[in-house]
């Protein structure tokens, strides 16, 4: 499903070459590069669907690698860290093959349906969660090899896009919490919704005041605006540029994968397990994948928004922006053996009350800044009116 | 070791104040007293079945006996027999029991309850399991046993053989009565929820009978006795010298079993009149401080789980120094945690050799403490989350915390300056250097300060006890007094005592009836009093205060349900 639709978004008119000067040549997206080595050129829309389709499988591929390196191994290998034990070390190499095992036990476990199940929207809900993840990485840039950007597409609206994306996973929970017919599940579905509609606003404006100062929303756009150095051999990522965006960005974000400390919709000794208290099974890997791609993905977004993308010395572009993809993954797991757990009130009220008017007022000192800087008076003045008003 | 000059001259010394105590009380309580008992520790005074609440309400308000410690419920071949264990807080050692006794075809009494909220959980286990009915009792049903059990096992008509044959039909089912809390037209806006028996926040089998309106709780109920064991019964069974030991290991199962046993140990002791060594006193109370620290470790790593919502780092620290008590009293019992390690008169034997090795591992672990606590201070008293989470929330105070017989860090965590150790000395405490820790913040916060305090306590009383052992001389080193083969205390003779136990007030009733096995023994589980207290912690909170609440109050259902 991910890839049919990743290939609709590829073949979509929105796409456009990337690149403005500071970026270096203009590089070719991975679905066009694809169909001109592989000469699918001739078979005109077709061929570019093709192209698109492979592409997308090989993105989809790694990613699930990722989420099946992280999951059944990695996350117990780095909570064996913080603990002082060792982890998974019987089978394999430093334990690796329980990634087989424990894929083995899951699927092979019973599917229970609890019996008053909504059952299209009980079955639905695993893929909406696991595949707007997935869905996500569409329009992820990963950087450049030998001339080729891996991007699947990369359209004009490509910030907005990907957040959009992104939520779909609440409605997922939503339909997950609500059809299992268990009061745990309908709570957890409950929490999710708030807490989304709590996080998702001061997300985006944290994300949004990087737009003002790239002046685009197209991410390829985004990430080549920071390639520039700021001082010295320091990078111009909008981090360090806004320091305080990123932060809120940060925390934001750990709330929109839903991870301490705002891991609320689940919240294992409140509600048992929230909105996937009576999924098993296939169901529940589905759910379980979805969580993981979805921590990857809001990392990457923080990667291609805060932190310069794929840029990065000596190794190839794709490379740096999975290293930082795992490098906030490995956040979201220091934050979950440290942080205890915020009650849902107290959770809407940081939102609502916090982190909203933070990002509000860093939206509108950025436009203000970026007006002063670039001497654009006019803009400057509109903001400062947003202000007053 | 005394002379029986010195130990007639003792007794007329301990009789008379107890006559003057009762003829003081026979002057308040006037006509309602028919008769006095004379229990090893305290006056009893005996009164008629339909006089509880009006002399148990001038006891608490005139006498200030504000503590029922325990309620205990037995069969005699006349009658039934209620017995109060009254206390005061603000002195444990001013004892008195109110007997109770009622016909024995038609045993119905007064429930104290009104007058003692904590009557209440106790009454419904002696009508559970004996069967004394009481009038006015708010809500009188089965508490341990199933709704629908046929019988009360502790009457002597009782038939063990005869199958409890009840049709899974009549079982209540709580998932059919699943709409409480909603009224007839359906249009409430509360939601009832079964928080267990199985569930990650209760801790074992605890089943919390939830209304909920949204997020917060509206009304919460304990459904206990899933992990009822018969306990009392089996201890009914077991002779005095030998035989009951091992089970108090069971009550408090994590870790506090050398507290458990100190409990038995010092109601049969002082029973059967036995002198304890004083080296084996020492070894004891250095060997159940340890249980307290593994115990109060576990509370913390417990709660912080509860808080933090996964087995997190906070957790798996907690656990890793509880493992290290747990190492050193397995080099002391040769067990880790059903230790049986106390006799009656002493211990079981002598500290492990060489001596210098146990030393120094108990050193190194008390020399590591201090850093471990602040790691814990650091991730979780000190973290602001976790202020904004338990500061304020699931609320007790004082006043109501006595009225539930909330004992131990509960009680301390509300102000309440109550410790056993300390106001009712036994074993070697009298003789160290220690604080009674108390915080006034009656809340969440501070129950677990209480705790994490208390092991910083506990490691000064350990570490004291290890220079005295270390300094004790060779020859005098007696670990057991010398006790008979076989105890048959004499016949009638009740006892009712107490220890400190990891989670509050354990206390031990004993009744002789002058064969070698005890005819009544009744357990006062501190959890139980204390879990009773949840709905006055969490009703109107969130769901999420509720568990914490739940976890503060550190209970075992092993001790709950017995």
């Amino acid at each position: 499903m991910s890839g049919a639709l990743a290939s609709t978004l590829a073949a979509a008119p929105t796409l456009l070459q990337s690149g403005d000067g500071n970026g270096g040549d203009a590089a070719v997206l991975l679905p066009e590069w694809l169909a001109d080595v592989l000469g699918l050129d001739g078979l005109g829309g077709a061929g570019t669907a093709i192209a698109a389709l492979i592409a997308a499988f090989a993105i989809a591929n790694v990613m699930l690698i990722q989420a099946a390196l992280a999951g059944p191994w990695l996350k117990r290998k780095i909570a064996a860290a913080f603990w002082g034990k060792l982890g998974p070390n019987r089978m394999g190499p430093g334990g690796s093959l329980i990634i087989i095992a424990d894929a083995v036990r899951m699927l092979s476990k019973e599917l229970i349906v609890p019996d008053g199940a909504d059952r299209p929207a009980w079955d639905l809900a695993p893929i909406v969660v696991a595949g707007s993840a997935m869905v996500g990485f569409a329009v992820i840039p990963f950087g450049e090899i030998g001339g080729v950007q891996i991007q699947l597409a990369d359209p004009e609206i490509g910030l907005v896009l990907v957040f959009a994306i992104a939520s779909v996973t609440s409605v997922g929970l939503v339909m997950g919490g609500y059809a299992s017919s268990n009061k745990y599940s309908m709570l957890g579905s409950l929490r999710a919704v708030a807490q989304n509609i709590a996080y998702e606003i001061p997300l985006i404006l944290a994300a949004g005041s990087v737009v003002i100062f790239a002046g685009s929303l197209q991410l390829s756009e985004i990430v080549a605006a920071q390639q520039e150095t700021l001082v010295g051999p320091i990078p111009a990522w909008y981090a360090i540029v806004n320091p305080f965006a990123f932060v809120l960005f940060l925390i934001a974000n750990l709330a929109e994968v839903g991870r301490n400390p705002f891991d609320i919709p689940e919240a294992p000794t409140e509600i048992v397990a929230g909105y996937q208290t009576e999924y098993s099974s296939v169901y529940f890997v589905l759910i379980y994948l979805g969580e993981f791609l979805h921590i990857f993905l809001g990392g990457a977004i923080a990667a291609v928004v805060f932190l310069g993308g794929g840029a990065g010395p000596v190794l190839p572009g794709p490379i740096w922006l999975i290293a930082k993809m795992w490098a906030f993954f490995l956040f979201t797991q220091w934050a979950r053996q440290t942080f205890p757990r915020v009650r849902i009130d107290q959770l809407i009220e940081i939102g609502w009350k916090g982190l909203l008017v933070l990002t509000f007022a860093n939206l509108i000192l950025t436009a203000i800044l970026v007006g002063v800087l670039e001497g654009d008076v006019e803009f400057s003045m509109a903001a400062l009116q947003v202000i007053t008003a | 070791m005394s002379t029986g000059e010195e130990q007639t001259d003792d007794a007329e010394q301990a009789i008379e104040p107890t006559e003057a105590k009762l003829t003081e009380l026979k002057s308040l309580l006037g006509e309602h007293v028919l008769d006095t008992e004379e229990h090893l520790n305290a006056p009893g005074i005996v009164i008629r079945p339909d006089d509880v609440q009006a002399v148990l309400s001038t006891l608490k308000e005139e006498a200030g006996y504000d503590h029922c410690s325990c309620v205990t419920a037995q069969q005699y071949d006349d009658r039934y027999e209620s017995i109060y264990h009254l206390k005061k807080f603000a002195d444990p050692t001013d004892e008195v029991s109110v007997v109770v006794p009622t016909a024995r075809d038609d045993p119905i009494s007064e429930s104290a309850a009104p007058v003692f909220t904590t009557a209440d959980w106790h009454e419904r286990e002696a009508y559970d399991l004996v069967g004394i009915e009481y009038d006015d009792h708010p809500d009188l049903r089965r508490i341990l046993l199933p709704e629908t059990w046929q019988g009360h096992p502790l009457r002597d008509d009782y038939d063990q053989d005869r199958p409890q044959i009840v049709t899974l039909r009549e079982n209540a089912n709580p998932l059919q009565k699943d709409h409480r809390g909603d009224p007839e037209d359906g249009e409430s806006d509360t939601m009832f929820l079964n928080i267990g028996p199985h569930h990650p926040a209760t801790h074992g089998v605890l089943h919390l009978e939830t209304v909920l309106d949204g997020e917060q709780v509206v009304d919460v109920e304990s459904d206990i006795g899933y992990l009822h064991r018969c306990e009392e019964q089996m201890c009914q069974q077991g002779t005095y010298r030998h035989q009951i030991m091992p089970y108090p290991d069971r009550w408090d199962y994590i870790s506090a079993g050398l507290l458990n046993e100190w409990a038995y140990a010092r109601a049969a002791e002082d029973l059967a009149d036995i002198e304890v060594p004083e080296y084996a006193q020492v070894i004891r109370t250095m060997s159940a401080e340890l249980c307290r620290i593994a115990s109060h470790m576990l509370a913390m790593a417990t709660f912080a789980l509860d808080i933090n919502g996964d087995f997190t780092a906070t957790f798996m620290w907690a656990i890793r120094e509880r493992e290290k008590a747990q190492a050193i009293l397995e080099d002391l019992t040769g067990q880790r945690m059903m230790f049986n390690y106390f006799r009656l008169g002493g211990v079981a034997w002598d500290l492990p050799d060489p001596r210098e090795d146990f030393f120094e591992k108990s050193r190194d672990f008390l020399d590591g403490l201090p850093g471990a606590t602040r790691e814990f201070h650091d991730l979780l008293t000190n973290n602001e989350i976790f202020q904004l989470r338990t500061i304020d929330t699931g609320v007790i105070d004082p006043e109501t915390a006595k009225d539930f017989g909330c004992t131990g860090p509960v009680a301390r965590g509300s102000g309440i300056d109550y410790d056993l150790r300390r106001d009712d000395p036994y074993g070697y405490y009298d003789e160290l250097e220690w604080d009674v820790i108390t915080e006034d913040g009656c809340d969440n916060y501070s129950r677990l300060l209480v705790r994490m305090r208390e092991v910083e306590q506990s490691a000064k009383i350990i570490d004291q006890c290890i220079d005295l052992l270390e300094g004790w001389p060779d020859e005098e080193r007696e670990i057991q007094a010398n006790v008979p083969r076989t105890l048959k205390p004499e016949r009638d003779t009740e006892i009712y005592k107490a220890v400190e136990g990891a989670k509050g007030e354990l206390g031990i009733y004993i009744r002789a009836d002058g064969t070698d096995k005890p005819g009544r023994f009744k357990i006062r589980s501190p959890c139980f009093s204390n879990l009773q207290s949840l709905p006055a912690m969490a009703e109107g909170e969130y769901i999420p205060d509720l568990v914490a609440a739940l976890g503060s109050l550190d209970i075992v259902l092993g001790e709950v349900d017995r």
